[in-house]
């Protein structure tokens, strides 16, 4: 391994995740220092909806499509979203065991199912950079940080995809690359529409209190289409 | 760029009073949203005009977003390209802004609700709504109306005295029809069980659902009234996101209802009203209320469950579906129990596709209704609504909001749909099965009538059905049971049989009920038979009450057996009692 490959690995990775660290917390600060909004109104709605059942339904939505229109109505759309996040968790995972734990690729395994989730990550990034360009709706909410975003971790996915087997056989260019796309991510993110996943609990927690305390969450599911 | 001093004096002030008026959840939906687009296909707006990608709620959105951006959000002060953040200068651009926060949304929360980010588009729309307000852009209806609730107290217009002329005429009205003192609208009675507030429109336009409510407290034997004034319950601070309006008419309702020591306060059907007055009162007026509120949907439901009225669901045969109202709904969860009450009032109940919270909106919600230079472009998006409607094969639709009313009413006629709308009030009114009190005096103490054995009673109607019903129901509790299925033969049998009493139908073939009735009370033989009045056109009751002798007891069809054995025998044993008096009289 080259010293340039093992900075990278490590040194720089540490570097960019204490930056991110840093950055993301004052955004949280930022987030926090606007007051909370109180809802001074008796509860309403059937019985068992709570603020607190809210807060979970609506936590747990992620992982309900049927409980949206949105989701239940486009299935593809919803398959095509776990397999991109399956591949961006799969991902770093991958940037942190190549330096702190590269045994376990030894697994050959866990190297396909690396493969097979960030390969198909990367097939639903082309397959969203498509869309985003090609439907009038998307292209007229998208803003340049919509597409580079996706366009980064799209090709990130593509180097990560080449590095799951941490071979440098043929070079370290693709290792380094994946490295050094992992550094910039980590410094990009919290700049970028990619740190949403750190509103989605924050977002999701007050409409499900709000939904909860009002007894519309947890919602009824009843046939919404004519049977 | 601009700077500042280039700046419009009404977008320096909308920039300034967005800082007051985001809190955490706010921004929350501010900075969350991924651009996914998964919101889109939730809009009516987009579904009705595929070919405008500017009515998809992310880019609705975007328009306020953009100067959060620019002036809250440190990557859009960074970025602002990058991240299409963008300050305010015009006031062309507080115009456009107007036309789409007011004008291409109802704030109907459908795209809220079926966002993966839970980005709540719908409150930080009534924001910008309350921001432009604030400096005085927003559609001239919106002014209108605000300033009607600000001065006058309710968004209307309503003065004082026609809206207490209304009530005194429709209570007027409720106590000739019920021939019952008891039958009023109280106003301003101290320490109800109930305070009843109500909208504006009903009072204007749609008095019917104010006497059918007074009505539905009237059988239910509530101890109820409604106030004087400040009783508009609706609050157009929720369409114009003027959190000061919206507190103040609010806090004037929980006021008034402190003041008259009300125990409850029931809001009539109306959506906003609910959402306003119910759940979103409390937060802008700052104010603890210590009473509980309820929809009258809720208040009928219970006093059905809770045998305080009876109802007759045949009464409503047309079949009909149920609208449900966004406020309701979406922000309220309130979409059960109308459809608990409907299927305890309607014997044909047509679900609606989406429903409850997944409905679509009437397309008059977010106060579109009172902004007409939006109408052309709310019409065109109430084809989604209209096609809806369409396919639940209903003739009435329902719902429980006025506001929805007028929404439903409008796209109807546009589409020429030929459907009626109506209300739950309107419903559960026709279905009331009340049971009339016998029009003798009942001071009178008397030993119950245990049954009706040895009692001869002549049941005089032409429709054979009821005549067999009756019967049975009297013979079933030892009666003995004479027929009569005209009005000819009806005095023929009782002055041959001479019946202990007698019951009556007005509309019979030969001699009318009325005419029955008038020979009966002429002959001293059969003058002291009781005449109970048994009939299904209650508007005809005055014909025969009319006269200087009434009849001793009514009811309306249809009957319920205990409602019939109840009046049967009270009258019995007045009558029973009233001659024993005669009796000692003589002797």
């Amino acid at each position: 391994m080259s010293e340039l490959l093992h900075f990278s690995e490590h040194t720089l990775q540490e570097a960019a995740l204490v930056f991110m660290a840093l950055v993301y917390t004052t955004r949280l600060l930022w987030l926090l220092h606007f007051k909370a909004g109180r809802d001074r109104q008796a509860p309403t709605g059937r019985e068992g909806t709570t603020p607190a059942r809210g807060i979970l339904y609506s936590w747990a939505n992620i992982a309900m499509p049927w409980s949206m229109e949105s989701t239940r109505t486009k299935p593809f759309m919803y398959i095509q979203f776990i397999i991109f996040h399956l591949g961006v968790a799969a991902a770093i995972g991958l940037s942190f065991i190549i330096p702190y734990a590269p045994s376990l690729l030894y697994n050959q395994p866990l190297v396909v199912i690396l493969m097979v989730i960030i390969g198909g990550a990367f097939l639903v990034g082309v397959m969203r950079i498509i869309r985003r360009i090609t439907d009038k709706y998307m292209r007229v909410i998208s803003s340049p940080d919509d597409y580079f975003s996706l366009l980064l971790l799209t090709v990130w996915f593509a180097f990560a995809f080449l590095s799951v087997p941490n071979s440098t056989v043929r070079g370290e260019w693709h290792l380094l690359t994946y490295f050094i796309l992992t550094a910039f991510f980590l410094v990009y993110v919290p700049f970028s529409k990619i740190s949403h996943y750190l509103y989605y609990p924050f977002t999701r927690y007050y409409l499900g209190k709000t939904m909860g305390h009002r007894g519309v969450y947890p919602i009824r599911h009843v046939p919404q289409a004519r049977e | 760029m601009n700077s500042n001093n280039s700046r419009s004096y009404k977008a320096q002030k909308v920039i300034e009073r967005m800082g007051k008026k985001l809190n955490r959840q706010i921004v929350g939906s501010l900075v969350a949203c991924v651009h996914c687009g998964m919101c889109t296909n939730a809009c009516h707006y987009v579904l009705a005009n595929p070919d405008d990608p500017t009515y998809a709620p992310a880019y609705k959105a975007d328009q306020i977003r953009k100067f959060f951006k620019k002036h809250y959000d440190w990557t859009g002060r960074v970025l602002p390209w990058w991240v299409k953040a963008k300050s305010l200068y015009t006031d062309q651009e507080l115009e456009d802004l107007k036309d789409i926060v007011f004008g291409k949304c109802t704030n109907c929360r459908r795209c809220s609700i079926n966002c993966p980010m839970g980005v709540d588009y719908a409150t930080f729309n009534r924001m910008a709504r309350g921001l432009l307000v604030s400096v005085g852009v927003m559609p001239e209806g919106v002014a209108v109306v605000s300033k009607d609730q600000w001065e006058i107290g309710n968004q209307m217009g309503v003065l004082k005295e026609d809206y207490i002329d209304t009530l005194e005429w429709l209570s007027e009205e409720l106590q000739a029809e019920w021939e019952d003192p008891v039958a009023t609208i109280p106003i301003e009675k101290m320490d109800a069980d109930v305070v009843y507030s109500i909208n504006p429109r009903e009072v204007k336009y749609d008095p019917r659902t104010i006497s059918d409510a007074a009505l539905i407290f009237y059988a239910a034997r509530e101890n109820w009234t409604m106030p004087a004034e400040c009783w508009d319950m609706t609050n157009f601070g929720l369409f114009s996101g003027d959190d000061d309006l919206g507190g103040a008419v609010a806090v004037r309702l929980y006021d008034k209802v402190e003041e008259l020591r009300g125990k409850k306060l029931v809001i009539s059907e109306c959506g906003h009203g609910y959402r306003s007055t119910r759940c979103e009162g409390p937060n802008w007026g700052k104010k603890d209320v210590n009473f509980p509120m309820e929809s009258s949907v809720i208040t009928m439901l219970r006093y059905i469950k809770e045998g305080r009225i009876k109802v007759d669901k045949s009464r409503n045969t047309t079949p009909v579906t149920f609208h449900d109202s966004c406020n309701n709904a979406r922000s309220c969860g309130l979409y059960e129990e109308p459809r608990e009450l409907l299927n305890l009032v309607c014997s044909d109940f047509k679900e609606m596709y989406p429903n409850r919270s997944e409905n679509y909106c009437c397309t008059g919600g977010g106060g579109a209704m009172s902004m007409s230079e939006y109408t052309p472009r709310r019409l065109k998006s109430a084809k989604i609504k209209a096609d809806q409607l369409k396919a639940t094969g209903a003739s009435i639709v329902v719902t429980s909001c006025h506001n929805c009313v007028d929404g439903l009413t409008d796209l109807i006629r546009h589409y020429k749909l030929g459907m009626q709308v109506t209300q739950l009030v309107n419903l559960v009114a026709n279905a009331l099965v009340i049971e009339k009190k016998v029009m003798v005096p009942v001071e009178v103490i008397a030993e119950p009538v245990a049954d009706l054995v040895g009692y001869r009673i002549l049941v005089a109607d032409d429709e054979p059905d009821f005549v067999t019903f009756v019967s049975a129901i009297l013979e079933d509790n030892g009666a003995t049971v004479i027929r009569a299925y005209d009005g000819d033969s009806a005095i023929e049998t009782a002055r041959k049989e001479k019946p202990d009493m007698m019951t009556l139908d007005i509309t019979m073939p030969g001699k009318s009920g009325i005419e029955v009735f008038e020979f009966l009370k002429k002959d001293p033989e059969l003058q002291r038979i009781p005449v109970f009045i048994i009939t299904g056109k209650p508007e005809l009751r005055k014909l025969i009450y009319d006269r200087p002798v009434p009849p001793e007891g009514y009811m309306d069809k249809p009957i319920t057996e205990d409602g019939l054995l109840f009046n049967i025998k009270q009258l019995l044993k007045i009558h029973h009692h009233a001659e024993k008096v005669e009796s000692k009289k003589q002797t």
